[in-house]
């Protein structure tokens, strides 16, 4: 990274905060409308900030969301929107909805910011990719003819490839699934609260794509998610205790392909790597100061890519990293202390923000014992970000 | 360019189904490479000067040099591969279990596509596959790939 970003981006380090969260029950079926439920979500994120939607003069959300940012605005009672924003790429969204509106406030656009996400997709019907009709545009072209469409397939490949190479066990993946799990039994709203998993469950769990299995996909969860972001200055006289935006990067690597990456690099990358570089080059902490790590898991071969993408552990060594309890609370470097996506709820990775603020607030089901930084990832087969969260 | 093999042909299971997801031939930058599978034959895009092969094809208005499309071997290997069971898309619900894969061609481009010709259980990561070609619909057809089982193809 040259000098010249490093400058630029002390400018946002440290200077913008997550003020609020706040959520709705997460559901099957929650029985209404996005466009109904994030206007509640924003208002209990705005409630728990102590903040109105008077003080909002900023909107930041996931492009996968049909909902108007003005309509949203005139339904929340914002004065007078003055910037909004909308994040592609899915589940490679999460983080970056917090970087556009922290680099928003930073530059003066806005002063207080509502990042959300609300999602239905509970329902089997909703799945993206069983509604694929008609001509495959753009890059689908370049994988849906052959059929390649569904995430688990996606990653399946990826997974079996790091399977292959440095021999990673189905265990490692089954690792992943019963620590999230198991953090999901102390979470009241979790979706698999009360339904705690074992490694023989997890094996004998039915083949979605050889060689991952239902206990390898996430949950299909409605749900609606907010925070609210501000200056750290303003910060101060809010509340809640500040959580410092401290790092925070995009990327997409050098050749992206949209979800299915292979000729990123001659090493088939995924987009994690290039976002951890830069995360890393952007931010005063290292690995070692992380205290857990909210990795995007919509699948659990993800995580251990990610715990060596984001330089937790070296390349090949991730799947081995999960064993000994190292990534279940208690241990080295806890994961998905909600449950994530895989026990708590799918909601594209939003939750694992939400789940960031309440450890560096003290406030976790989970706590992590003074938790002073947390890792936040989105998805990395496509287009990704990620954050550092600290605490003041 | 290329060399003569067997046929490459492999037959389609009966009517399209009408929600498959054809390619766009109307796009441009892959154009060539839809039209040349009509006739039976693997495409790549090459810079003329660098040799670098790129994969996905640039448009022609490329600014980083200079672009031709040339005839691969059809050869490559399975750098990947998972078999995808149900729920999966209707129109190839009749395909189940489906063999779906990464292939690094011998020119590098790493192909999404699906193997035939080949039960699950024989897929090894590294094994040689070859090219073969399915009609779709009058205007596409879609290259797989299947174990190379004439080494002396292999040049």
């Amino acid at each position: 990274m040259d000098g010249l970003d490093r400058d630029l981006f002390e400018r946002i380090r440290d200077r913008v905060a997550i003020v609020g969260i706040g959520h709705l029950p997460f559901a099957k079926n929650i029985g209404r409308p996005i466009a109904d439920t994030a206007i509640e979500a924003i208002q209990l994120a705005l409630a728990d900030a102590g903040l109105t939607a008077e003080d909002v003069d900023g909107l930041s959300m996931y492009e996968m969301e049909a909902t108007q940012e003005v309509t949203i605005a005139r339904r929340l009672g914002v004065r007078d929107l003055r910037w909004w924003d909308k994040v592609a790429y899915g589940g490679g969204a999460g983080a970056a909805t917090i970087m556009h509106a922290a680099a928003a406030i930073a530059c003066g656009l806005a002063s207080v910011v509502v990042c959300h996400r609300a999602r239905n997709r509970g329902a089997k019907s909703s799945r993206p990719w069983a509604q694929e009709r008609g001509i495959a545009q753009g890059d689908k072209s370049l994988y849906l003819p052959w059929g390649l469409i569904r995430p688990v397939d996606i990653v399946g490949l990826y997974a079996h490839r790091h399977m292959h190479v440095y021999g990673t066990k189905r265990e490692h993946f089954g690792n992943v699934a019963i620590a999230a799990r198991k953090h999901a039994q102390q979470n009241p709203y979790a979706m698999m609260r009360g339904r705690p998993l074992d490694m023989e469950t997890y094996l004998g769990g039915r083949v979605i794509s050889y060689p991952l299995t239902l206990y390898d996909c996430c949950l299909e969860t409605d749900g609606a998610l907010a925070c609210v972001v501000t200056s750290a200055e303003r910060a101060r006289d809010l509340r809640q205790r500040a959580v410092l935006v401290h790092s925070v990067a995009q990327a997409s690597g050098p050749n992206p392909v949209h979800l299915v990456n292979f000729n990123n690099t001659p090493d088939a990358e995924m987009t994690a790597a290039f976002c951890a570089r830069l995360l890393w080059q952007r931010s005063l902490l290292k690995p070692a100061d992380i205290d857990c790590a909210q990795i995007y898991d919509a699948f659990t071969p993800l995580v251990i890519m990610g715990l060596e993408d984001y330089g937790f552990c070296k390349k090949g060594e991730g799947g081995p990293f999960t064993e000994n309890g190292r990534i279940e609370i208690g241990g080295e470097l806890p994961v998905l202390t909600s449950g994530g996506g895989l026990s708590e709820a799918y909601v594209h990775g939003f939750n694992l923000i939400l789940e960031g603020v309440r450890q560096i607030r003290g406030t976790a089901w989970n706590q992590v014992p003074n938790c002073q930084a947390v890792l936040v990832t989105g998805a990395s087969p496509v287009a990704t970000s990620a954050m550092i969260l600290r605490a003041p | 360019m290329g060399f003569a093999r067997g046929t490459r042909w492999v037959n389609a299971e009966g009517a399209l189904h009408p929600d498959y997801p054809l390619p766009d031939l109307d796009d441009p930058v892959m154009r060539p490479f839809w039209s040349a599978a009509r006739e039976g034959k693997l495409v790549f895009q090459r810079d003329r000067c660098a040799g670098i092969v790129h994969w996905p094809p640039k448009p022609h208005y490329w600014a980083g040099g200079e672009l031709e499309w040339f005839e691969a071997t059809g050869l490559g290997r399975v750098f990947s591969f998972v078999v995808a069971h149900e729920p999966f898309l209707p129109a190839f619900q009749h395909l189940l279990p489906l063999i779906l894969a990464i292939v690094e061609t011998d020119e590098g481009p790493r192909l999404v596509s699906y193997l035939v010709d080949c039960p699950a259980e024989t897929v090894r990561f590294g094994m040689r596959v070859e090219v073969v070609f399915k009609r779709l619909t009058s205007e596409v057809v879609l290259p797989l790939w299947r174990p190379l089982r004439d080494e002396t193809q292999d040049l």
